[in-house]
């Protein structure tokens, strides 16, 4: 029921606005482009919707909830090698892994979650680092299980997917509907009073919202998402390792969120898009990304704090402004 | 007690700043190069006293620099924009010691005077742990009568709780966290120049270190000092349970101690000072 | 309606809240008057839950919220505002009312109807009725402060409450803003059958619409009366009217 009229709705609701035509318009093209171009740009654009659900599902609670979700790559990590272990050490089926691997996701954010609600902003952080760091430990050693810091490779797909040109088009669909899904998520009671929460918890709670609950469950979906990442990622690459539980990974893509804007919806895509881009046509000229990296970030601080695309909005909106009655006194 | 060096640093600059600073591995593994560089160019055992000397004086004034240059512009904002540009300066230095020293592995060796290993009460212990454990209880007294007895460090933690009351009172804040940040740092790098003859001096040893050191902090308490001390201990202990008790999983060991004392105490196990 | 009986709070060592009493009954309009720092805010924030007292009993409407979070004093039905503006300030006007309504809907939780479709009447009529519904689309971040503190109002009545805590309702309004207010609330009250606590440095207001007044003094309750007989107590004249006025 609901999330299928969601869906139709969603869709109608593209097709009624303007931007809704150009957003069909670029599906559309990316849908079709896989066999005119170059394999690896192929390659290129999908690694950039992987990145980019992973950003869009930190951005749910981060933007949008204003937790501070310090190690999200965990759950995408938990995600990818869910898949991945299920794929290679059980004969069950590849769907299986794909619906385990969000699912387990979402269960281990929901654990860590459960922990680090009792506490505010910066020690929320840093105990999800301690936890998470806890699981990338136990990964990077488990050599038996899960290839330590090796990591797993070869990871059979099924024969739907096996190709890039196929991948291509499975990751691209599942990231419209996990877009789709966010955005309807947010529009609802549930993603307004999420954003209450982050503007004023003190308040909500004075309204009577279960602050802790509704930030566990949104902590949950993010999760669930990012698990959903996860597993594209593994449909992409076929492989697996331990840097995707990596701290450093976390705090990236929270750099691309900040990048194209955190309170926009599609900022973090933006963000993505670009860092994506960018390291690997950097990675061409010079080793030094991370340099580049901290420079990009630093510019960031002092110059475009709302992000790329939260720039171009507020000078949208503050043309809108102009137009109206009473202004600020 | 490497540990407790490192992370007094950063529990301070917590503290006073209210910012966990993520260069903080950075500027360790830049005192350990330093140190390489330092004590081969001087040369012979005078070469180790000096470099240990210099290289924390080299990565505080790096953080000088940092600091004076960009972070300051940067107090009036809200804490994750501090946070995030430590993290961006961590980039930033981490690739900055690829350009300068290169990839290899490097190693220093402790002076003569440091090798080798004494006996005590019948176990034998070695010389340079001995040599860190006195050091590290150097840095704690110091540290101790910093904040205690001079004025900058009263000053600093006043800063720490209410930091425009330090304003209104005619005290240049700007300065005060300067002052902290770079001391901070400076622990960062002795403690890198300690620990420069005990390991291999690698690429990676930030990223190692900062984790470490940020969960050491935590289950201390937020800008405690002696808290870091508390912490560094329970991980040293349990890292060092950890290898004789199950080798492969050695690391998985602090970690676990870690999470166990945060359920139990989110808040950390001393008085945080927030 | 509101029973406080002898609550005591204090931080660390400084006693903020020093055996306060207090009794509101249905349909009152009550003031809490006091010099800054005898404990008004405090006892607010314990009557609805931000603080915990350390003894003493409160009860609303016979049950006793002492131990309850503010999300549960909420749900009870008692609203508040607060001093200092606190406000969702990201939000649109629109949005802000509505956040408060559908929490009393119970419908925070839905995932997949859009919110633009939901409690929209009831959000509409709250924002007419506090003289806002103009502004809807506002964000909150461009309203002059008079009309944030209006907000502030209309928020707490999105959860349809029995009893209205305002915490200084006019601060920081100009005369005509403030006149403008005190109606509304006496209108609010009239037409909702609306309790209100609410606490003032204003004595003209305070004197104007309360039908109890509690004085209180360095966290203790010195009295609690009608106007006239606190007007004419030798106590509060000393301790509060006499010598220095607010």
């Amino acid at each position: 029921m609901g999330i299928i009229t969601v869906l139709t709705n969603g869709f109608k609701k593209i097709g009624h606005s303007n931007g809704g035509w150009l957003l069909i318009g670029m599906f559309i093209l990316l849908f079709l482009m896989p066999p005119f171009v170059p394999r690896f740009f192929v390659y290129i654009l999908g690694l950039i919707y992987v990145t980019s659900l992973l950003a869009m599902s930190l951005n749910f609670l981060v933007g949008f909830g204003g937790m501070f979700q310090f190690h999200h790559a965990v759950f995408y990590g938990v995600g990818a090698y869910t898949v991945a272990l299920i794929l290679t050490k059980t004969s069950l089926p590849p769907w299986v892994g794909f619906v385990a691997g969000p699912v387990a996701a979402g269960l281990v954010g929901l654990l860590i979650g459960w922990f680090c609600v009792r506490l505010t902003q910066l020690y929320f952080g840093m105990l999800q680092i301690s936890l998470g760091s806890l699981i990338w430990a136990i990964v990077y050693r488990w050599y038996k299980f899960t290839g330590g810091d090796d990591g797993i490779h070869g990871i059979p797909m099924p024969q739907a997917l096996s190709s890039l040109n196929q991948a291509y088009y499975f990751i691209l669909i599942l990231l419209v509907v996990s877009l789709v899904l966010l955005y309807s998520i947010l529009k609802s009671p549930f993603g307004s009073t999420l954003q209450a929460i982050r503007d004023n918890p003190q308040r909500c709670a004075a309204v009577g919202v279960n602050v802790r609950r509704h930030q566990l469950r949104a902590i949950g979906i993010g999760t669930f998402f990012a698990g959903i990442a996860g597993v594209l990622f593994v449909v992409l690459e076929k492989s697996v390792f331990p840097d995707l539980l990596f701290w450093t990974l976390s705090l990236e893509v929270f750099i691309m969120c900040l990048l194209g804007g955190w309170f926009t919806f599609g900022g973090p895509i933006l963000g993505a898009a670009i860092t994506v881009a960018l390291r690997t046509f950097v990675g061409k000229y010079t080793e030094y990304w991370t340099l580049i990296l901290g420079v990009i970030l630093i510019l960031l601080i002092f110059f475009l704090p709302e992000g790329v695309m939260g720039y171009f909005v507020e000078k949208f909106k503050s043309r809108e402004n102009q137009g109206s009655e009473r202004g600020i006194p | 007690m490497i540990l407790f060096t490192v992370c007094s640093g950063l529990s301070f600059v917590l503290g006073v700043l209210r910012v966990p600073n993520i260069a903080h591995g950075s500027l360790y593994m830049i005192g350990a190069f330093a140190t390489f560089s330092l004590s081969k160019w001087i040369g012979g055992p005078a070469g180790f006293w000096l470099a240990l000397l210099l290289a924390p004086l080299v990565v505080a004034l790096i953080s000088l620099i940092a600091e004076r240059a960009l972070f300051c512009h940067l107090y009036q904002r809200e804490h994750l924009m501090l946070l995030l540009f430590t993290f961006a300066l961590a980039l930033i230095l981490g690739d900055l010691t690829k350009i300068v020293w290169g990839a290899e592995y490097r190693s220093v060796s402790a002076p003569d005077l440091l090798k080798g290993s004494v006996s005590i009460l019948g176990a034998s212990f070695p010389r340079y742990n001995l040599f860190l454990i006195f050091v590290g209880l150097a840095v704690a007294v110091a540290l101790w009568l910093f904040v205690n007895r001079t004025k900058i460090g009263k000053v600093s933690r006043a800063a720490a709780v209410d930091r425009d009351m330090v304003g209104l009172m005619g005290i240049n804040v700007s300065w005060v966290f300067a002052i902290a940040f770079v001391i901070g740092c400076c622990l960062a790098g002795l403690g890198g120049a300690l620990v420069a003859p005990t390991v291999s001096i690698t690429l990676g040893m930030d990223h190692t270190l900062i984790i470490e050191a940020f969960l050491i902090v935590t289950i201390g308490g937020l800008g405690n000092m002696w808290g870091a001390l508390v912490g560094s201990l329970i991980f040293g202990v349990t890292q060092s349970l950890g290898v004789l008790v199950f080798p492969q999983f050695a690391i998985v060991f602090p970690y676990a101690a870690v999470v166990i004392v945060l359920l139990l105490r989110p808040k950390g196990l001393l008085k945080s000072v927030w | 309606m509101l029973q406080v009986e002898r609550v005591v709070k204090s931080f660390d060592d400084f006693l903020a809240v020093n055996e306060a009493n207090l009794l509101v009954q249905k349909g009152e309009i009550v003031a809490v008057i006091g010099p800054n720092g005898a404990g008004k805010t405090t006892l607010f924030n314990l009557i609805t839950g931000q603080l915990r007292r350390d003894r003493g009993q409160i009860l609303f409407q016979g049950e006793d919220i002492s131990e309850l979070p503010p999300y549960e004093v909420c749900r009870r039905g008692l609203g508040r505002s607060f001093q200092i503006v606190n406000v969702f300030h990201r939000l649109t006007v629109f949005d802000n009312v509505q956040v408060a309504v559908l929490s009393h809907q119970k419908k925070s939780n839905t995932l997949f109807h859009p919110a633009g479709s939901l409690a929209v009447v009831e959000t509409r009529s709250l924002l007419e009725s506090v003289g806002l519904a103009g502004k809807e689309r506002r964000i909150v971040g461009s309203l002059s402060h008079g009309d944030q503190k209006i907000l502030e109002i209309a928020v707490a009545l999105g959860n349809n409450p029995e009893m209205l805590i305002l915490d200084e309702p006019t601060a920081g309004m100009s005369p005509e803003e403030t006149a403008a207010t005190i109606d509304l609330i006496r209108h609010l009250a009239k037409t909702r059958g609306l309790t209100i606590l609410f606490c003032e440095h204003d004595m003209e207001i305070v004197f104007s619409i309360s039908h109890k007044i509690m004085v209180m003094h360095q966290g203790r309750t010195l009295l609690q009366g009608t106007p006239e007989e606190i007007r004419n107590d030798p106590q509060v004249q000393s301790a509060y009217l006499g010598g220095t006025d607010a």
